[in-house]
């Protein structure tokens, strides 16, 4: 679930840190820039693991912040396909349903990855959310509201930036986890 | 900002829950205290609620030096770790064509070796329906359920409070 990756960037840090010693002032303005965002190809940046090296420290000419050239190790929150992980269910409806580790909301279980067979139930018949229910040999098995489920990771994938999104639809996510259900073990744990 | 290298090493839950813990995360309700930021908290939150949370740098060693008999890949030894097992219907997900690589007595002995080395964790139902509304309720409801450890063989149970 989670890498190391070592990245290199080049930052300024704004004079109202340069009361403070070098790492710490680095690292605070490093976890401003990079904790809690989603890196292309590498995923969901957890946290800064350490900082390798911190060079430069010169400031140019009309700027009054140094700008230093730091190399350090962040903690990336990936999963890769296959990797089973169990989150939490918050939204269950035609579609499919979506899970929630806490801090990474964007999982999705589309309905063609749902134990095969099942069937969705709507809650009410004008509700966009519903209930949906495997049927293995004689019963059925429902997947109830916040029930902790385990799922297998199909792809991750990283939507590029929209230029222009209509009124209503859903905040941009940068990175979404499709999973599956489709196999033995997987689904609630309370299943199994 | 330039990647030099995506993929220095995969962590364990365990190792990313040590790391958080070591920059002084816990489960104390007054959170401004701790270097901490908000979202490494929810990492956190989530990965205290795993068997991560009761594995030792000891058992996760022992663990790997057993497994090594057995052929699998390092993308399987990660994720049982992680999730540690208790039957051989949770190995099934985790390994790719099982019953044609592995016969039933080697899954067997997988599962057995998961028991003897890594630790397990029981929650009571209460605090897993606790687990309704936003994060900072959340943490309280940590709190008041009951978590309680098995000990392996000479394992201290570790501080819950």
């Amino acid at each position: 679930m989670f890498y190391l990756s070592k990245i290199e960037h080049k930052l300024t840090l704004p004079p109202y840190l340069l009361t403070l010693p070098i790492r710490e002032a680095i690292l605070s303005e490093l976890e401003r820039l990079f904790l809690d965002k989603v890196i292309a190809k590498l995923g969901l940046c957890i946290s800064v693991y350490d900082i390798i090296s911190i060079k430069g420290g010169s400031v140019f000419p009309g700027d009054g912040a140094p700008t230093y050239l730091a190399v350090f190790n962040l903690i990336m929150f990936r999963p890769f396909t296959g990797e089973i992980i169990t989150a939490k269910l918050i939204r269950s409806d035609a579609n499919g349903l979506r899970l929630s580790l806490g801090f990474f909301d964007d999982i999705y279980i589309p309905k063609h990855h749902m134990p095969d067979p099942s069937h969705y139930v709507s809650t009410t018949s004008t509700s966009k959310t519903g209930t949906w229910y495997w049927d293995y040999g004689e019963e059925s098995f429902a997947i109830g509201d916040s029930e902790e489920i385990k799922f297998a990771v199909q792809s991750v994938s990283y939507p590029p930036i929209p230029v222009e999104q209509p009124k209503d639809s859903k905040p941009f996510a940068p990175m979404v986890v499709n999973g599956s259900l489709n196999q033995d073990g997987l689904g609630p744990i309370a299943w199994w | 900002m330039k990647i030099l290298d995506a993929n220095v090493a995969p962590l364990t839950n365990f190792e990313v829950l040590d790391f958080l813990r070591s920059k002084g995360a816990s489960k104390d309700p007054s959170r401004v205290i701790a270097k901490v930021a908000m979202s490494e908290y929810k990492v956190y939150d989530y990965l205290v609620n795993t068997s991560a949370n009761v594995q030792t740098r000891e058992d996760i060693a022992e663990y790997l030096s057993g497994i090594k008999l057995h052929d699998l890949s390092e993308a399987e030894i990660l994720n049982i770790v992680n999730i540690r097992p208790a039957a051989v219907v949770e190995i099934y997900p985790i390994i790719e064509e099982c019953p044609d690589r592995f016969p039933d007595e080697e899954v067997t002995e997988i599962v057995e070796l998961v028991e003897k080395t890594l630790p397990t964790v029981t929650i009571n139902e209460t605090a897993v329906e606790n687990t309704e509304g936003d994060e900072e309720t959340d943490t309280q409801a940590h709190e008041n359920g009951n978590v309680s450890q098995e000990k392996t063989e000479g394992e201290e149970p570790m501080d819950t409070s």
